[in-house]
């Protein structure tokens, strides 16, 4: 028989059954559109976490530190730590006149030693360390400020790094510009190679610049949602006048928007101040600061937290810092929502077997209902082979139909998903392994009724009722 | 041309049900030459369905020996019958077994359509029939909007696109009213004058009276020849 014809034949029996080919095809249509939106979905979540890290440097390492919250009455009750001498002063050592103390004298014979064996990976640190970590119990019970001096430590002793910078945030109440009333924004304290390792780029104006930081000078940069929040827009911003804490500040530039949390902080809707200006007229020295390395190996970075960490030992050996680093970072957000994508596709592969056993158990059912044309059929010459291209071909439409129409149904709720903030970017690619999945769905399914309808025997076939 | 259409030779068949086997046709010998029109009159048992199913192609037999048209059957195997009984045999049943769902026209051009034809050669092929059988202003209806009489000539004119060296007939009136039976049985006479060879099986004598020769089968024998 030719093909044409069995084509011929397969749409007349489809067009007759078209409900129960609608029917049919619902288990494949749900599938279809399941496998469409897991794809959107997956690709959604990949293109969240490439946005969200995009002005992320991937070799960027965060290091802060966590006191232990149940010995902070204690330790307000003692007054001074046992280590790193003065408590009352800013991050345990940043008075010089700290260096002459105990810890710091051992602190200095590391960094002799540190010179003298170049890039010796830090054998000072080996025993600085194992001498005071014997006691765990005793670890981040002191209250630690990281300060620039410690940026300066990590700049000078810890090899294969680019960059060192230091911020913090913290809120405050901003006046100026069109609002009403006070409002509380997020102040970020930071230095002048802030922008640089962050990528942030401005509208207009420029970034905080060394002097100013050195000067303590009272000047700003907005973040793109605060600029058009206080001022209208980015130029109106610039040169305008922004009161933070009571006291006027020049805003020195707009960072363009950016959309993205770069060292925890959300520069669209930040604002920008000199770091020691920020501590001296903003916070004081009651803040929580992250230091931002920038490795240049990023093949090895394990080292670079390594060498970071006997640093930092150094000058606090009883402190565990939080480090973290953005590769991992992206890595872990990447594997996350790899396996969401893997747990969702399991889903709809679940949900094409269902549809699939669907088609199987309507096409039985149809062959029942046709048992005696398939024996007029084979009784009048139609070959074994053409019954089973007849049956897989309608099994085939079915899927594909099923496919098709889920594809449509999966963009007819594209919409509704991102309105609930899932992140969702439909894809070709997705829309055709659907398509190919409800096909390879017909195939495997629809053989089986197909191979019995053309095995069954011509007497019997006619003999039924 | 080969002019024996039929020739059976010692044909034999049983079925086996439970643990006792059926002995249906014993030595059944019959032949049957070309333009014949031959009845096979048996009442209902003695095996004159499963004699149609082994002369149509549809069954095979135990021992015995069948050539069709000059074709050993017993030598052909499942696919090769297929074609035997598309191209060999135009089969003529006694509920039509017309497709439901096909039209009258494709109803009739499926035999051809089955040899490779595209669907408008074949319905060109068809015409003559179709017009011999009055059947032209119903080639669009569904089998449901016909008479018994007329889905009966649907199934003769689809048994006869095909040029098949033998018609087949099973109880082809014993749906049918007396008028439409006896219309029937007039147009087999007609085809019979026209040169084809048909084999009608029936269990009604009245009916199996309107062919040349009655062959009667009781209890799976051939017991009579007789000559019209």
């Amino acid at each position: 028989m030719k093909k044409r014809e069995i084509l011929r034949l397969v749409a007349l029996n489809l067009l007759q059954n078209k409900f129960k080919v609608v029917l049919t095809s619902v288990g494949i249509i749900i599938g279809a559109a399941t496998i469409v939106m897991v794809i959107a979905i997956g690709r959604g979540g990949q293109e969240k976490v490439a946005e969200q890290f995009k002005n992320l440097n991937a070799g960027a390492i965060d290091i802060s530190y966590e006191e232990a919250t149940e010995n902070k009455t204690e330790d307000a009750k003692m007054g001074n730590g046992n280590f790193g001498g003065n408590q009352n002063m800013p991050g345990g050592k940043p008075d010089s006149s700290q260096k002459n103390g105990t810890d710091n004298k051992s602190n200095q014979n590391g960094k002799s030693a540190m010179g003298e064996n170049g890039s010796a990976p830090f054998g000072f640190g080996e025993s600085a360390r194992g001498g005071n970590s014997n006691d765990k119990n005793r670890m981040n019970q002191d209250k630690i400020v990281l300060s620039e001096e410690d940026v300066e430590d990590i700049e000078t002793f810890v090899p294969d790094i680019s960059s060192v910078s230091i911020s913090y945030t913290t809120k405050t109440t901003v006046d100026g510009g069109e609002l009403e009333e006070e409002t509380s924004y997020t102040v970020a304290g930071v230095t002048s190679i802030y922008a640089e390792i962050s990528n942030l780029n401005l509208q207009v104006g420029e970034f905080l610049t060394k002097e100013e930081e050195e000067n303590k000078e009272k000047v700003c940069i907005l973040g793109a949602t605060v600029a058009k929040e206080i001022f209208g827009d980015a130029v109106s911003a610039y040169d305008s006048t922004l009161y933070i804490g009571g006291r006027a500040y020049t805003v020195n530039g707009v960072l363009k928007e950016i959309g993205s949390v770069s060292s925890g902080i959300s520069a669209d809707d930040a604002i920008f101040v000199p770091y020691s200006t920020g501590v001296k007229y903003i916070t004081g020295e009651n803040i929580s600061p992250t230091i931002t390395v920038i490795a240049e190996n990023l093949n090895d970075l394990e080292t670079t937290i390594e060498n970071i960490e006997t640093v930092l030992a150094e000058s606090y050996p009883n402190a565990e810092f939080t480090i973290t680093d953005a590769g991992s970072k992206m890595e872990a957000a990447s594997a996350s929502n790899d396996t969401l994508t893997t747990l969702l596709f399991a889903m709809a592969f679940i949900v094409f077997i269902v549809g699939g056993i669907g088609i199987m158990n309507v096409l039985f059912v149809s062959i029942k209902e046709r048992t005696k044309e398939i024996g007029i059929l084979k009784a009048i010459g139609c070959m074994k082979q053409d019954i089973l291209l007849e049956f897989l071909l309608e099994a085939c439409f079915i899927s594909v139909l099923g496919g098709a129409l889920g594809v449509l149904v999966s963009l007819g709720i594209t919409p509704i998903v991102k309105m609930a903030n899932i992140p969702v970017s439909l894809s070709i690619a997705g829309m055709l392994t659907a398509m190919v999945f409800a096909f390879v769905t017909g195939v495997t399914f629809g053989f089986y009724p197909a191979w019995k309808a053309s095995c069954l025997v011509p007497v019997d076939a006619l003999s039924e009722e | 041309m080969e002019n024996t259409i039929i020739k059976l030779e010692k044909i034999n068949k049983s079925y086996q049900k439970g643990k006792t086997s059926l002995h249906i046709l014993k030595d059944i010998d019959l032949q049957v030459e070309r333009g014949e029109f031959v009845a096979i009159l048996g009442p209902s048992g003695s095996g004159k369905s499963t004699l149609m199913n082994i002369i149509g192609c549809m069954d095979v037999f135990d021992t015995g020996k069948y050539y069709l048209n000059g074709i050993d059957i017993s030598k052909q195997k499942d696919k090769e019958f297929t074609g035997i009984r598309n191209k060999e045999i135009g089969f003529i049943f006694q509920k039509y077994h017309l497709i439901s769902t096909y039209t009258v026209l494709q109803n009739i051009v499926m035999p051809l359509l089955m040899r490779g034809m595209g669907f408008a050669e074949a319905t060109e092929q068809c015409m003559d029939t179709i017009k011999m059988l009055g059947l032209e202003e119903r080639l669009e209806h569904k089998p449901a909007e016909l008479s018994g009489g007329q889905q009966q000539r649907v199934a003769i004119a689809r048994a006869l696109v095909g040029e098949p060296a033998l018609l087949l007939a099973d109880e082809p009136t014993g749906a049918l009213d007396t008028s439409s039976g006896a219309e029937v049985l007039k147009l087999f006479n007609r085809l019979h004058n026209m040169g084809h060879t048909i084999v009608m099986i029936t269990h009604d004598l009245e009916v199996a009276k309107s062919a040349k020769r009655i062959v009667r089968i009781i209890d799976g024998e051939l017991h009579e020849d007789e000559k019209g």
